[in-house]
């Protein structure tokens, strides 16, 4: 219907829109900096994105974020262990980076509140287009974060670990980094906490020519945090990212995931795995933009619902005129297990180049019975042959990741989580 | 009938030069055999000869009767009289075999300015060809190519030639993937296109289809250049020592 | 593929942008003044001579209208449209109401022969035109049946004729146009009327309800198979005039009927609005199949002029067992926006769509389907392929979606799209909700051109480029163009060759 109406502001909105006054003095940034602070909380004051919006279609926000905890200076999180052993952690808490910062040859790494202050981190403040609404959200509140920056031909031993972790409140995170040309790492982002947090985290990573970076994002929040997340990537000449993305909590959930492809020869993959429980929403949303000629991605995406979950996958991938030879595929299956469960998709392919191969796949499926039966026959007791088959199902994704101490790391995560709510 | 003078040719994408230089007349009524290792240039040329466009000859010149056909498009040239039997004949679903033969053969009448031919003389003329080559006609009811074994292409290859009538018939390793039965069969339906006005270029790797179709010339093909000729012995002789001698004569 | 080559002698004889059916009849019209108010739906209705019921939902439909905003769709760029500055009624001056051939305007006929349909009884006696396609029977799988039509006209905003009343009124069929059966059958149209798109259904919807002029009404009884196929033809003729037209088919309880409609309208500079509304009725053990040719005018190979087709089309399969199958074939309008839908409301029923759509020269067309799974093991079925050319956008947008209680929902959705040049587009918006743990459903979606492999493999054989890419267009789209009649497979053929014309550098 398209009557006409005017929307009243929702007490959401209404507190974003305080908060930011109320808390002015508090956010860091040279000017440039808060002119972007200024444009995102005019963005926000026209309204959070309903499903009128398209790429809100199945997250109503507007609706979904009823409403939000006030800021907590008090909230103390703990730390945790990093997912890989061995792993160099630099951990937010409570939306605030250390001041203790690590030595590690190959890298630099700075606070973001520094670059904030002093307005080089202005540039990767802008949104990227008028429905960026966790973009706005974090522009305008961002305290803190890293920036890491990997040296041209640095090659990391260890993985670096990127912790943000909260203990209920609000909190609003940017982490960014820089792989040089030829830098080869693997990063892990933790996202984790306790109570119930409002979290906004924006993570960039620039890859420069030919550079190799394994990217985790391990989502674990609690049942009762929301967390609003956008991944953004650029990818130069013959950059290779592996973007493992693994989301296994939180209330209210948005993992957004915005990669371009800038240099001939870039090649991205993503790897992802939704495991919704109890009464949530999430959603992975991915724009992928292929702006040159020969490149590749892959994205193969694997969600178990159960309980009252709902989980929604959009993934849009556009081939721009030009670009040419472009190879893109995508796959996303869902195993519906319970009634009460939901799952939305749409996988959607944008193409203005004729000479490419694309292509996507999509499938909601029960488990298959005959397998079921199968291992029954073999004595396997139903529930213990069902949990088998689901976790085969989603560990078939983490195992494509080839190098084994990541995927025995992750594996025990996946575990965790059967063990939990199998 | 085919005169190849001093041919040079490079991939237009990466500018590669594949033939370097290559000399070859074939007579009609002769059979000619290209012999050559992998990546000697023997499927390179016969694109080439059909017309294909990730090919540029950037020197030399191709005549087929006396007129070079460098500016000929790849239906021209099917038209006026070359065939090329693929090595892997393209898949082309929703296109019932039947119709594109129909398409294909009146577009051959057409350029001789002949009427297209009626239904059941169509027909006849399949089903004929057909049972020559031992295929079903279900087959042919079936999209062109898609879900045809690797036999069973070869020999809609050999049906599609028997039914266009050409001039100039270029088979390029029409043998590999064949079975000896199947191998017995497209040979003999090669050997009945014999004729004193047809010429017939055989692109193989292995002597085992000489042996089904004897060949009137042998020409070694290496690096892009003819580095011999000789009669049907060349042949054995290549089987028996493999090519190191003859390309170390070469080099 | 007799079609290819008929295809190419065709497009040999016209230039690059011409259309085919290009022509303007000059006939007496009697026209409705510019703009719409109610006053003009008072106009339309009293024209019509309806019903007082009839011009209160109308009237109904309009007040609604008029709280409405525009809509604004994300992939169709088309300046804003003046509904004040078009005709809302236009019918050609010899009707209301032929009884027979001979009291219709002789020019009328000639415009349908020109058209190619077989109107004139004796026509039809003797079957549609064979074409050779036939011949090739024993030797191709491209084996259609051909048999007798039953044609409604639409001629602007009226029914002209309807031909084989007598023989169909025998089987009990009621085939005529909606002004005359809300005159006669008002019990039936009260009833089924709106209940598939309500009036408050969308902008043109509603626009539609307020303002349709005319249309086919098609109401087959229990256990009644349809003994022929029934097509309407529906052509825009007058300048600045909409087309609303209205179709309601009902099949009852075990019935089945098959309906064809093929669209055309003349070529002008300055852009027409065609918005339909079509409601499709399947109760218990019921089957409709419902396909369209559509070729209205698409503008010139500048984008100028050609016809906005914003339609709404949808199936209700209310009974168990029911079935409802779209087919169409979209190769004209400037810009077509249309997802021919089923409810899937009945336990086992189940829906199917079929699509081709091609686009070339400035065309934009966002169509598709949706199926909405309400029943219990109901089953659906989606076969699209794109085809974009010149600087065409053609984008494909299909709903999935299984409800709570619709246990067992089976849906397979494969999306092909084809380009050809590297100035058009062709995307691909599939959404798929499921809400039931039993639900499987199935999508793929591929996106490529045309293999330069299959092209110089058939060129080799010596078909010319354009001949080549047509044949091969045609194998792309061969699923689809199985679903059709024979009548309209090869007309479908034929206008994909043409309609891609010029397409090849």
């Amino acid at each position: 219907m398209n009557i006409h109406m005017t929307p009243q502001r929702t007490p959401t909105e209404t507190a974003l829109i305080d908060a930011f006054s109320d808390r002015l003095s508090l956010l860091p940034g040279d000017g440039t900096v808060m002119l972007k602070r200024d444009d995102a909380i005019e963005a926000i004051k026209s309204g959070l994105p309903t499903r009128r919006v398209e790429s809100w279609h199945y997250t109503d926000l507007r609706r979904l974020l009823a409403s939000i905890p006030d800021f907590d200076p008090a909230a103390a999180p703990k730390a945790i262990a990093p997912v890989v052993e061995g792993s160099a952690v630099l951990p937010v808490l409570n939306g605030v980076s250390s001041t203790k910062l690590p030595d590690i040859e190959g890298i630099a790494v700075q606070r973001l509140s520094e670059k904030l202050e002093d307005g080089s981190a202005a540039p990767g403040l802008d949104l990227y287009g008028a429905d960026d609404a966790i973009g706005a959200l974090n522009t305008a509140f961002v305290v803190d974060g890293y920036f890491v920056d990997i040296a041209d031909g640095a090659e990391l031993d260890k993985p670096i670990e990127l912790q943000n972790l909260q203990a209920g409140g609000q909190t609003h995170v940017r982490l960014s980094v820089r792989a040089g040309a030829g830098a080869k790492a693997v990063i892990v982002e933790r996202q984790a906490g306790e109570g119930a947090a409002m979290v906004s985290s924006v993570s960039q990573l620039l890859l420069d020519e030919g550079a190799e970076v394994t990217w985790l994002i391990v989502q674990e929040q609690p049942d009762t945090a929301t967390h609003l997340a956008q991944f953004k990537a650029h990818l130069g000449k013959d950059a290779k990212l592996t973007l493992f993305v693994m989301n296994a909590g939180g209330k209210l959930v948005r993992q957004e995931v915005v990669v371009r492809t800038t240099g001939e020869g870039a090649d991205f993959t993503l790897r992802g795995i939704n495991l919704l429980a109890g009464d949530t929403h999430t959603d992975v949303t991915m724009v992928l933009d292929h702006a040159v000629p020969h490149t590749a991605s892959t994205e193969v995406i694997r969600n178990v619902v159960t309980g009252r979950a709902r989980g929604v996958f959009q993934g849009r991938i556009n081939v721009h005129q030009y670009a040419q030879k472009t190879n893109a595929k995508m796959a996303c299956n869902t195993l519906l297990l319970s009634d009460d469960g939901e799952f939305s998709t749409k996988p959607e392919l944008e193409i203005f180049a004729d000479d490419v191969v694309c292509g996507h796949g999509a499938t909601v499926t029960e488990i298959d019975h005959s397998h079921l039966f199968y291992l029954m026959a073999r004595g396997i007791d139903e529930k213990s042959a069902r949990g088998l088959l689901v976790k085969a199902f989603v560990a078939e994704v983490i195992e494509e990741l080839d190098d084994e101490a990541i995927v025995e790391a992750l594996e025990t995560r996946l575990d965790g989580w059967f063990a939990a709510h199998g | 009938m085919l005169e190849i003078r001093n041919l040079h040719a490079r991939i237009v994408d990466d500018g590669t030069e594949i033939i370097r230089g290559l000399d070859l007349t074939v007579k009609a009524g002769e059979v000619a055999a290209i012999m050559g290792p992998n990546g000697s240039g023997k499927s390179t040329l016969s694109y080439i000869l059909a017309g294909r466009e990730d090919y540029e000859v950037t020197e030399g010149d191709i005549l087929y009767n006396g007129q070079s056909i460098l500016e000929m498009d790849p239906a021209e040239r099917a038209t006026s009289g070359i065939f090329l039997a693929f090595q892997y004949p393209m898949e082309i679903p929703g296109v019932a075999t039947m119709e594109f033969l129909k398409v294909a053969m009146n577009e051959q009448r057409k350029a001789r300015g002949e009427e297209p031919l009626k239904i059941p003389e169509f027909l006849k003329r399949v089903k004929d060809a057909a049972a020559l080559l031992d295929m079903d006609m279900a087959m042919l009811k079936r999209p062109l190519n898609v879900g045809f074994s690797g036999g069973e292409k070869k020999r809609a290859e050999i049906l599609q030639m028997k039914l266009l009538e050409p001039k100039l018939c270029v088979l390029d390793e029409t043998d590999s993937g064949l079975d000896i039965d199947a191998l017995k069969i497209v040979s003999e339906g090669v050997n009945a296109l014999r004729a004193p006005d047809r010429a017939i270029v055989i692109i193989t790797h292995y002597q085992r289809l000489l042996q089904y179709i004897v060949p009137d010339s042998v020409h070694v093909l290496y690096r892009g250049q003819v580095v011999k000729s000789g009669d049907k012995s060349l042949a054995l002789d290549l089987e028996a020592n493999g090519y190191a001698g003859v390309i170390g004569q070469a080099a | 593929m007799p079609a290819v080559q008929d295809t190419i002698d065709r497009v040999r004889k016209i230039d690059v942008d011409q259309y085919k059916y290009g022509f303007q009849t000059e006939i007496a019209m009697d026209k409705a003044p510019k703009g719409l108010s109610e006053d003009i739906i008072r106009f339309i209705s009293a024209k019509k001579e309806e019903p007082s019921w009839m011009l209160e939902w109308r009237l109904e439909a309009y007040r609604r209208w008029v709280t409405l905003d525009e809509p604004k769709w994300a992939r169709v760029h088309y300046p804003k449209i003046d509904f004040q500055d078009l005709h809302y009624y236009a019918a050609p001056k010899s009707t209301p109401g032929p009884t027979s051939l001979s009291d219709v305007d002789p020019e009328l006929l000639r415009v349908y022969e020109k058209l190619g349909i077989p109107l004139r009884e004796q026509e039809i006696l003797a079957g549609v035109q064979k074409t050779d396609a036939s011949e090739l029977e024993e030797a191709s799988d491209n084996v259609y049946k051909s048999g007798r039509v039953a044609v409604d006209a639409v001629f602007d905003s009226v029914s002209v004729v309807t031909t084989f009343k007598k023989e169909l009124a025998q089987a009990g069929v009621i085939f005529c146009s909606i002004s005359e059966a809300i005159r006669e059958h008002p019990e039936l149209v009260k009833k089924y009327l709106g209940s598939v798109v309500p009036t408050s259904d969308n902008f043109y919807a509603t626009l539609n309800s307020a303002v349709f002029t005319d249309g086919s009404f098609v109401f087959v009884p229990k256990g009644v198979r349809c003994p022929m196929e029934l097509s309407t033809y529906f052509r825009m003729n007058e300048k600045n005039t909409g087309q609303f037209e209205r179709t309601l088919i009902i099949a009852e309880e075990g019935a089945y009927v098959s309906y064809l409609e093929g669209c055309t309208a003349p070529q002008r500079d300055e852009n027409q609005l065609h918005a339909a509304v079509v409601e499709l009725i399947a109760l218990d053990d019921a089957e409709i199949k419902y396909s369209t040719v559509q070729n209205w005018y698409p503008g010139d190979a500048e984008g100028k002029g050609g016809i906005y087709n914003f339609v709404t089309k949808r199936g209700d399969c209310r009974g168990h067992r029911s079935k409802i199958s779209w087919t169409q074939v979209e190769t004209g309008s400037a810009i077509t926006w249309k997802y021919p839908s089923c409810i899937l409301r009945g336990d086992d029923s189940s829906g199917e769509f079929y699509s081709i759509a091609v686009s070339n020269g400035y065309q934009q067309v966002d169509s598709g389907t949706k199926m909405i799974h309400l029943g219990k093991n109901t089953s659906s079925r989606i076969i699209s392929k794109g085809i974009a050319a010149g600087y065409s956008q053609n984008t494909y947008r299909g709903q999935v979606s299984a409800h709570r209680k619709a246990t067992n929902a089976r849906n397979f959705t494969n999306c092909d799209s084809l380009l050809i040049g590297d100035q058009c587009g062709a995307h691909t918006v599939p959404y798929m909700e499921a809400k039931n743990a039993t639900a499987q459903f199935e999508h793929e979606a591929t996106t490529s051109k045309i293999s330069e492999d299959q092209k110089f493999y058939v060129m080799q054989r010596g078909i010319p480029e354009e001949e080549a890419i047509a044949l091969i267009v045609n194998g792309f789209v061969k699923d689809v163009i199985q679903q059709l009649p024979m009548e309209f497979a090869v007309e479908a053929q034929k206008l994909i060759g043409i309609s891609l014309e010029g397409s090849v550098g």
